[in-house]
């Protein structure tokens, strides 16, 4: 009777010892992920000359100062910027979540020949990176004179594997055949059937796409980088990058980092919102089946 | 069901070459330059910094209804080159609006314009060179039929600028006259660092703050006719000499337009000589002329060891442009309109390619560079070293050997790697961005 | 009777849909054709020729066979063989990042899912680790740039405590260099893997834990006997796709080191080779990176392709067998 009690005491003090461990690590962690953050949004707060002086835990009053400069630079025009990178985040973002379901569904609904093979071919692709084949894109809109133009970056969007393999998985699990051959008794035609009653009861997975898409393409630099060179068609991580030239040792730092925090800034707001549901849509996204 | 999916797969991909390798075949017609169209309502001006953006806004009255855009592509690593041999290779199918109407090009790369057909002969938009224009930056714009495809709107001499109080310290003296006689040949300018370096001072702030005053007075050029690598005794003179500098402590390992070289240029700074031409002052020294922390008037110029230019930036015409008229206009502003070139000298500290504005201020008494300078007349000391500026030993290569050398060398010399290895890494940049190119056999 | 009516029914509608199938896979399959598949092959076509610029003019493109190939893998004057060098920098970066990746996230996960630590503010945690995750690389590494810098803070810091003198710089150190790149890495990637292997660990059947430790199991015997093994494939899994996103590692090390890959190119990754290759326009010599780098991620997304393809047959077979009871 004794010896259980103090075995039961050792176990509790253990398990408050790996506790407090957890919580340690756990704080550690958290630190180190909004430590960048914080210094980042102070360090937009000070001038130029006070970040010369190394660094500050609290934020100084230049923030708004900063950001007129930063808005206002001539050389880096990063309204400008955000918008293009807005206007193609979102475009692909639509474009690759609708053609994805779309596809998704072609093959979770009908059967037809070749489905299997179709289905093994867009699995095996799912992994090739982009990269690989960035010198025939490359050579390709250049002839095609689509340098310059925001199609070869929102237009490819149409062949996602891995949002397609979401998708495809997703409709697995929430929709049953039998919704469409109601919708068929019904009348409805297959496009209508799709968009109309299909798209609705696979929003979740829409949603969480879309804003996965959207990420990846504000935060996209490799081609855009290689295909983009007007000014007014710059995206925001090609301005970003051009911060790191030649011309550094000139730049206020104070601008500097207030180009950081507005390059981040957009995804920081959609993920503080929708936080939830994104980490949900990890999960949900690799390791369903 | 297999077998039906990879014949529709291999249609699929056929349609896809079929499109892909038809495109190439119809080769669009390249259309002469038209000097009687009438003018287009957008000017494309391709360009790696802000430099003449600048001077363009300041001293260019943009005619009505013509918008500017300014493509500014930084040159690291060859970058601004990339993107504009892009954009002119593409020129001929460009849209109006979209064609290029002027780019700016360096010293070190103009050649490769200048002898193509990208760019225009500017007597056939009615522009004429004046005599007031430096000879050099005439030889440089002309390719080898002596044809002129633009212009430059400064003239770059090159000297030594020197904190006077440093100086005072070193060498006990700050007047220009005996400073020059201290450092009028390398063995001198070497010694004076070795002094300059007891009393607690730098010499100069970067391991290639000298490049230039060795590499522009090159005997041959980096690259032979027959595609060969050679290396000027002026280049081995300047790794020997920059190799002692670090090992001694006479420079530090910055980069010539790194933070920690232009920070040497507040009032608090250790360094005593910077090398630079008259457009060094605006691009390169504005710590020195910081309200708070700067030291104007702290400075003097001399000549130097050793006579050079440096850098320039040159205008040139791109052909198919349809906005003639003010490229002709813009040509003129900036050489032949002494107003603008009084302005330039005045004003941003330039040194003007017009001969005739030049003198004037070089023999005015009451001329100095307040800007920077104690009021001391520089104009007076770049007139001379500007007469004899020759062109000669330059090839399309120079951007990437001249930089390359100098970003793969500061590995070396800040010790991160020996030199060998520098070296080959020189040659591997060397290799990956000019094949032809034939290395010194390994 | 009545169900064996419809299951004729459905299955000469499945017959007459078929084309719709067709119609809802065309656009994926043109745009990959367009954009992947044509670019692929060319990129493949353009390896066997000589063909870049000098400036503005144009060499080639000439046939020259394996030659690119055989130039890739030509040692240079310190018998170093470049490519190899970079896969060799790609992988060592990619595994710096990733085994703290890796070790975090599965402790984590196992943190987060234990009942019996029950560790409160969940969400919270799971919230701030999954942030770098969206991050701009690009502005990350800026960020780090500009701390890291010779006039930045961290250095002026140092300065003032005596520890480094002004001479000091983190990039021409090649552990600094690697280890800020790994950083980045770790921190955008570890909040990612910890909660996809949380959803495969609560994916577990609980009982499976419950009767190991009634059999007298201790913790670490559960994870190596129970957890483990019924994780693997979520574990292979992930590795795998880190290991694809790890071989395409371009944004941080390229603006960190301006595309240098200081110091010396130990931070030079396989993509920032083939980028600078792609911008002087060297098809032929980035057609050739680009074939490698094709067949090393074609062998990795083989293996993923056996693993994710296994449950799809499984579905498929069910499938057809319920379609079977039915007619």
């Amino acid at each position: 009777m004794k010896k259980r009690i103090s075995d039961n005491t050792l176990g509790k003090i253990k398990l408050i010892i790996l506790r407090v461990i957890v919580y340690a690590i756990l704080v550690f962690l958290t630190f180190l992920c909004l430590f960048f953050f914080y210094l980042m949004i102070v360090n937009a707060s000070r001038s130029n000359a006070e970040l010369a002086t190394g660094f500050s835990i609290l934020p100084k009053g230049n923030f708004f100062v900063n950001l007129k400069n930063a808005w206002n630079d001539a050389s880096i025009n990063i309204p400008r910027g955000m918008l293009n990178s807005l206007i193609i985040a979102v475009s692909s973002a639509l474009i690759t979540t609708y053609f994805s379901a779309l596809t998704a569904y072609g093959i979770h609904a009908y059967n037809f020949r070749g489905k299997k093979f179709v289905f093994t071919f867009i699995m095996a692709i799912m992994m090739i990176p982009s990269q690989v084949s960035a010198l025939g894109f490359l050579q390709l809109m250049t002839k095609w004179n689509f340098t310059d133009s925001y199609i070869p970056l929102i237009v490819p969007g149409i062949a996602a594997p891995v949002v397609f393999f979401y998708m495809k998985q997703y409709m697995e699990s929430v929709l049953p055949l039998d919704v469409i051959d109601a919708a068929r008794v019904d009348g409805s035609n297959e496009f209508r059937t799709f968009n109309t009653i299909v798209l609705p009861m696979i929003k979740p997975a829409i949603a969480v796409q879309m804003i996965f898409s959207f990420v990846s393409s504000w935060n996209n630099y490799f081609i855009p980088a290689l295909l983009l060179n007007k000014a007014e068609l710059k995206t925001v991580p090609i301005m970003i990058a051009q911060l790191r030239s030649a011309d550094y040792s000139k730049f206020d730092m104070g601008k500097v980092y207030m180009f950081i925090l507005l390059a981040i800034l957009p995804v920081m707001i959609v993920y503080i919102i929708l936080s939830k549901s994104i980490i949900k849509g990890v999960t949900a996204g690799s390791v369903k089946g | 069901m297999k077998k039906l999916g990879a014949i529709l797969m291999a249609a699929l991909m056929l349609v896809g070459i079929v499109a892909c390798t038809a495109k190439p075949a119809d080769k669009p017609a390249e259309e002469p330059a038209d000097t009687t169209v009438a003018q287009g309502k957008v000017f494309n001006i391709y360009a790696w910094n802000e430099e003449f953006k600048g001077f363009f806004e300041k001293y260019y009255t943009v005619p009505e209804g013509v918008t500017v855009n300014w493509i500014i592509t930084p040159s690291d690593n060859g970058a601004y080159q990339q993107k504009l041999d892009e954009a002119l290779l593409n020129q001929a199918n460009a849209s109006d609006d979209d064609k290029i109407d002027l780019f700016l090009a360096e010293a070190d790369y103009i050649g490769k314009y200048v002898d193509s057909d990208y760019t225009m002969d500017i007597s056939k938009i009615g522009f004429t060179n004046a005599d007031t224009m430096y000879e050099y930056t005439i030889k440089a714009a002309s390719d080898v039929n002596g044809v002129c495809k633009g212009v430059s709107f400064q003239c770059c001499p090159a000297a030594v600028i020197y904190r006077k109080s440093i100086a005072k310290d070193v060498l006990g003296t700050d007047d220009p006259a005996e400073v020059q006689a201290a450092i009028d040949s390398w063995e001198k300018f070497d010694a004076v660092a070795a002094q300059a370096k007891e009393k607690g001072y730098y010499m100069t702030a970067s391991f290639a703050e000298t490049f230039r005053a060795f590499s522009n007075n090159c005997t041959m050029p980096w690259v032979d006719a027959n595609d060969n690598l050679q290396f000027d005794p002026q280049i081995t003179k300047w790794i020997e000499q920059t190799d002692k500098y670090i090992k001694n402590g006479y420079t530090l390992t910055a980069g010539v337009w790194d933070a920690e070289k232009t920070n040497q240029m507040f009032a608090e700074g250790k360094t005593m000589c910077f090398f630079g031409p008259a457009w060094y002052y605006n691009f390169s020294m504005t710590n020195a002329m910081d309200p708070e922390k700067g030291c104007v008037g702290d400075w003097c110029i001399v000549k130097g060891p050793q006579a050079y230019f440096w850098g320039g930036t040159w205008l040139l015409a791109a052909t198919g442009s349809d906005n003639t008229e003010m490229l002709k206009d813009i040509f003129e502003t900036f050489t032949k309109n002494e107003d603008v070139c009084t302005k330039l000298v005045e004003n941003e500290g330039q040194y003007p390619n017009n001969t005739k504005v030049a003198e004037k201020f070089a023999n005015d008494p009451n001329w100095g560079n307040t800007m920077i300078l104690d009021g001391q007349n520089d104009t007076a000391i770049f007139a001379e070293l500007a007469k004899d500026i020759k062109w000669e030993n330059h090839t399309n290569y120079d951007q990437i050997l001249n930089e390359g050398l100098q970003n793969k060398l500061q590995e070396y010399f800040n010790g991160s790697i020996d030199y060998e290895t520098a070296m080959n890494n020189f040659y591997q940049l060397i290799k990956e961005t000019y094949p032809n190119i034939k290395l010194p056999a390994a | 009777m009545e169900k064996i009516q419809t299951g004729t029914g459905k299955k000469l509608k499945s017959v007459s849909y078929a084309k719709w199938g067709y119609i809802f896979i065309a656009p994926f399959f043109i745009a990959y054709i367009i954009f992947t598949l044509v670019p692929q092959l060319l990129t493949i076509y353009n390896s066997f020729f000589e063909t870049y610029r000098i400036g503005l003019q144009q060499v080639g493109p000439n046939f020259v066979g394996l030659d690119n190939y055989i130039a890739l893998f030509q040692p240079d004057a310190n018998g170093t063989i470049l490519i190899l060098k970079y896969a060799l920098n790609t992988m060592i970066l990619w595994i710096a990042g990733a085994v703290p990746q890796f070790v975090i996230a599965m402790l984590l996960a196992l943190f987060f899912t234990s009942t019996r630590l029950n560790i409160k503010g969940q969400s919270f945690f799971k919230t701030v680790i999954y942030m770098p995750n969206l991050i701009m690389a690009a502005a990350f590494s800026m960020l780090f740039y500009t701390l890291f810098s010779r006039v930045g803070p961290i250095q002026a810091l140092l300065e003032n405590w005596g520890v480094i003198d002004h001479t000091f710089d983190f990039f021409a150190i090649r552990v600094s260099v690697r280890g800020m790149i790994a950083l980045m890495n770790f921190l955008m990637w570890f909040g990612n893997t910890t909660i996809v292997l949380m959803a495969g660990i609560m994916g577990i059947d609980q009982s499976l834990f419950e009767s190991a430790t009634i059999d007298g199991a201790n913790s670490v015997q559960v994870f190596f006997k129970v957890t483990m093994p019924l994780l693997m494939p979520i574990f292979v899994y992930c590795l795998i796709t880190a290991m694809i996103g790890g071989i395409q590692m371009f944004d941080v090390p390229q603006v960190l080191s301006k595309g240098d890959g200081v110091p010396n190119g130990t931070t030079r990754t396989l993509v920032m080779y083939l980028n600078g290759y792609l911008k002087t326009k060297n098809l032929g010599m980035s057609g050739a990176i680009s074939v490698i780098m094709f067949v090393i991620t074609g062998g990795l997304g083989a293996i993923v392709y056996k693993m994710l393809s296994a449950p799809y047959k499984d579905q498929n077979r069910k499938h057809r067998e319920r379609k079977g009871n039915v007619l």
